[in-house]
């Protein structure tokens, strides 16, 4: 099952010296791109050519993982697109159990920077997923214990907290169909001394001393 | 009126909003501020009633499907051991892999009206080459229905659009009727030889001898034994002397005998041949929708349709041999 | 009106009450801010010229950097060299975003000297980790909250500050505590506002924390003016490595005693809001009022409303740190430590 974007039509491509052109240049050129994907894990082209190859390896690891080697039209199909015959061997041998329970698609695609100058074209990089490389995309950092996000945390316990206090405060007194004081609504200032923000830090007692 | 004399005399004195307003009335949003190219060829393009893979996956990785207050809603597909080739025996319940024509919504309430459909009349399983019966109102005929009799040549469309057309030759003439499967003038269809062709359209028959297109009108019923499969008529019709409608040797016909055409034929057709094609396994993606989206529809269809296929006193669905 | 009449009686009175020890300037004349703080300076700067002086010859050391964009060893040299010149050598990345260091895996001040061949690392506001990071800029908020109190308020309003406690970023607030002179005071929200600003003045001024090591004796010195300072000063001096030295910091003009790095400089300094004045009682100090407020650094911005309606509003409670108390001045250590 694919879980990403297709176009609803092919694109077509340059015809490449040797390789013809047309639908059938196109599909022998993306052979080589599969190929290569295969063998190397990691392909880096423009980004166009990248999401074409990316349908066809896909739905060739698809085919593999769905019926395994023993399937005649898979095999057929394995053959067709790996020219280097090895590659068969690591299709089903390597890639279908790495690909088996995963429930994502088998491929990552990226776009990278245009480099300038240069003839415009946007590239991308196309992945297989764990591939031995280092990532392309840096790993997002945990912004937990930065400063401001320190604050916003606490002052959302303490928000959290003084709800609980005025939900329990209010079920304590029995309602007596007053409207003095509504819990819900009232602004009552937490007791400092029961809030939870202690210095428990502290070891020396006022002094502007070392730490 | 008054108001476009003063703009045609230049006058400047009328505020603009007021200006604007009247203009507008006459000459539809020429003058609005939001008028733009995007804008009117945004409102041109087909609108897309349906989330595409990567849409879905969002959602499905969102961080809202990971709060623990989402409920996982159970889906009612019970374990229902539908065979593989399900999907040949009742193809309309598929829809169109086009996605600016897919539509979740309608496809389902599409289905539901199938579903009903086929409770008030029998919609056999039937294949192309099949030869087939159809009792359809007919206001002006005698006895006020008319009764075709014909081979199944052909078999398309989705949904409550799905067709048929069945051929045959009547007096030396060569007659073919495309009825509406889920046409409400249809009141009976009967099958009465199921047997699939080496082909998945018989329009050769068309340039054959009107012998393989001739099946007579009390044309007997062939029963067929409890859960066989069904059977495949490798038969290789004869097709007539040049010129013919289409360009057979074209074609990978297998149901037709040796053409006997001249070698520069068949090289001609080697040659606007696209055999890449067999392995373009992207044109087959676009040809058809998701695997699984595929397996689910085909699991409702065969359970909704298990119950009518019962009633009926019907064998089960038999599977479709694989060429 | 009345609250300034209010206050310099009470001004007249704190002047009667208090006999500050001898070399203090001007007993006689008003003791005000300004002029303390010009002496104080002006002792800062003599002693650091006489530090530097001891420095007589240059010798080099090796520091070994290890971090972005790459691993590399400097030849600095050694104690004039700070890991802020180090960080001129890398990148300027590095150099201004850059608020701590740590020198074989000790805090370090981002001016202060390096003693001896070691290895370097930077912390930024930014990293996974950066408790060191925002416990120093806690730190120099409270410095400069010091600062604010010394410097916004007139003349005749002589303000003495007492000491801050240890930084606790989760509190919401920093903290500190000091005598205004002025009871039942409670600043507008104009007010407030001008006193915010008066921080945040400090970042376009980019004033450096410079560190100094001085012996108690000079400390006593400079804070002769504030009966807390002088009598905190023994205390903490005998707490310290060496038995009788008390480390001061200075920013611009500004002096005051505090132990722990601070950042760099005030340039990194993003947003500065005095929140919240509250009444405290110590029982060795008396009556105090503690200064809270809250801010954020450059690195790490902010929407307004974020700010303003939750971290600002949160830091006008009360901060439950401890009230300053007077720490006995422990017996002076016999060997040498």
């Amino acid at each position: 099952m694919l879980r990403f974007r297709i176009r609803t039509r092919p694109r077509k491509m340059a015809s490449l010296e040797g390789l013809g052109s047309g639908p059938e240049g196109r599909l022998k050129r993306l052979r080589k791109h599969v190929t290569a994907l295969i063998r190397h894990e990691r392909l880096e082209t423009t980004y166009a050519q990248c999401d074409e190859t990316r349908g066809y390896a896909e739905k060739l690891i698809t085919m593999a993982v769905r019926n395994g080697d023993r399937d005649k039209h898979t095999m057929e199909m394995a053959d067709y697109w790996l020219l280097e015959k090895d590659l068969i061997h690591k299709l089903f041998k390597v890639l279908v159990p790495r690909y088996q329970s995963l429930p994502a698609t088998a491929t990552s695609i990226h776009r990278i920077s245009t480099e300038y100058p240069g003839d415009g074209r946007h590239m991308g990089v196309l992945e297989l997923k764990g591939n031995p490389w280092p990532p392309v995309r840096p790993q997002p950092r945990n912004t937990r214990l930065h400063l401001h996000n320190i604050q916003l945390e606490e002052a959302k316990k303490e928000y959290h907290q003084e709800r609980l206090r005025a939900k329990s405060a209010a079920a304590a007194v029995p309602p007596e169909g007053s409207s003095v004081d509504g819990p819900a609504g009232s602004s009552v200032d937490p007791d400092p001394i029961d809030s939870e923000s202690e210095s428990g830090e502290s070891k020396n007692s006022g002094d502007s001393s070392k730490r | 009126m008054a108001l476009l004399a003063h703009v045609a005399r230049g006058c400047s004195r009328i505020p603009k909003l007021q200006l604007e307003a009247a203009l507008s009335v006459r000459f539809q949003s020429t003058l609005s501020h939001n008028d733009t190219k995007a804008r009117r060829a945004r409102e041109l393009r087909p609108r897309r009633n349906y989330l595409l893979n990567d849409e879905v996956e969002q959602h499905r990785k969102s961080l809202l499907q990971q709060s623990p207050e989402v409920e996982e809603i159970p889906v009612q597909q019970a374990e229902a051991n539908v065979p593989r080739d399900f999907r040949h025996v009742m193809p309309e319940f598929l829809p169109d892999p086009n996605p600016l024509y897919r539509d979740r919504v309608t496809e389902k309430l599409e289905r539901m009206d199938m579903y009903r459909r086929r409770t008030c009349i029998d919609i056999p399983e039937f294949y192309v080459g099949s030869i087939m019966a159809v009792t359809m109102a007919d206001h002006h005929a005698p006895g006020k229905q008319s009764r075709f009799v014909g081979i199944c040549i052909q078999r398309s469309g989705t949904g409550l659009r799905a067709d048929f057309t069945l051929r045959n030759v009547i007096d030396g003439q060569g007659v073919e009727v495309r009825f509406d499967m889920y046409g409400a003038s249809l009141q009976k269809i009967e099958v009465l030889k199921l047997e699939q062709r080496l082909d998945d359209e018989l329009f050769y028959l068309r340039d054959a001898a009107q012998e393989y297109s001739t099946i007579p009108f009390d044309f007997e019923p062939v029963p067929l034994p409890k859960g066989a499969t069904v059977p495949v008529n490798s038969t290789k019709v004869k097709l007539n002397p040049r010129p013919w409608l289409e360009r057979w040797e074209r074609h990978e016909l297998k149901g037709v005998e040796d053409l006997n055409l001249p070698e520069k034929k068949y090289r001609r057709a080697r040659q606007v041949a696209k055999p890449w094609e067999r392995w373009d396994l992207m044109k087959r993606q676009r040809e058809s929708i998701n695997e699984d989206e595929e397996e689910s529809i085909m699991k409702e269809t065969y359970m909704e349709t298990e119950s009518t296929r019962r009633a009926r006193g019907r064998q089960k669905a038999s599977l479709k041999k694989t060429r | 009106m009345a609250t300034s009449c209010r206050s310099l009686a009470l001004l007249r009175i704190f002047l009667a009450k208090s006999k500050p020890a001898a070399r203090c300037i001007h007993t006689e004349s008003k003791v005000t801010n300004s002029l303390v703080r010009e002496k104080r300076n002006a002792l800062f700067e003599s002693e650091k010229q006489r530090q530097l002086s001891l420095v007589s010859r240059i010798e080099k050391i090796e520091v070994q950097y290890k971090g972005q964009p790459e691993d590399c060893t400097l030849v600095m040299n050694k104690n004039l060299s700070t890991p802020f010149n180090c960080a001129m050598h890398i990148e300027e990345v590095v150099m201004s975003r850059s608020v701590l260091a740590l020198v074989n895996g000790e805090p370090w001040d981002m001016h202060r000297p390096l003693k001896e061949s070691c290895q370097l690392h930077f912390m930024h506001f930014e990293d996974e980790n950066p408790t060191l990071a925002n416990e120093a800029f806690w730190r120099s908020c409270s410095f400069m909250l010091g600062y604010v109190l010394e410097t916004a308020f007139k003349e005749q309003h002589y303000v003495q500050l007492c000491s801050f406690p240890v930084p606790n970023v989760r509190s919401g607030s920093f903290v500190y505590d000091a005598d205004l002179g002025l009871e039942d005071w409670r600043p507008n929200s104009i007010e407030l506002n001008t006193l915010s600003r008066t921080g945040f003045k400090l970042f376009f001024k980019e004033y450096r924390f410079e560190r100094l090591k001085v012996d108690a004796s000079v400390a006593l010195n400079m804070f002769a003016d504030n009966r807390f300072k002088t009598t905190q000063i023994p205390s903490i001096a005998s707490r310290s490595e060496s038995g009788s030295t008390v480390t001061v910091y200075r920013m611009g003009d500004h002096v005051d005693i505090t132990g722990g790095p601070l950042i760099s400089n005030t340039g990194q300094l993003g947003r500065f809001n005095v929140t919240a004045f509250h009444d405290i009682e110590s029982s060795s100090y008396g009556p105090l009022t503690r200064v809270q407020g809250t801010a954020l650094p450059v690195q790490l911005p902010m929407h307004y409303w974020s700010y303003e309606n939750i971290i600002a509003k949160r830091a006008q409670k009360l901060n439950t740190a401890p009230v300053p108390e007077l720490k006995q001045a422990q017996p002076l250590q016999s060997s040498a430590s």
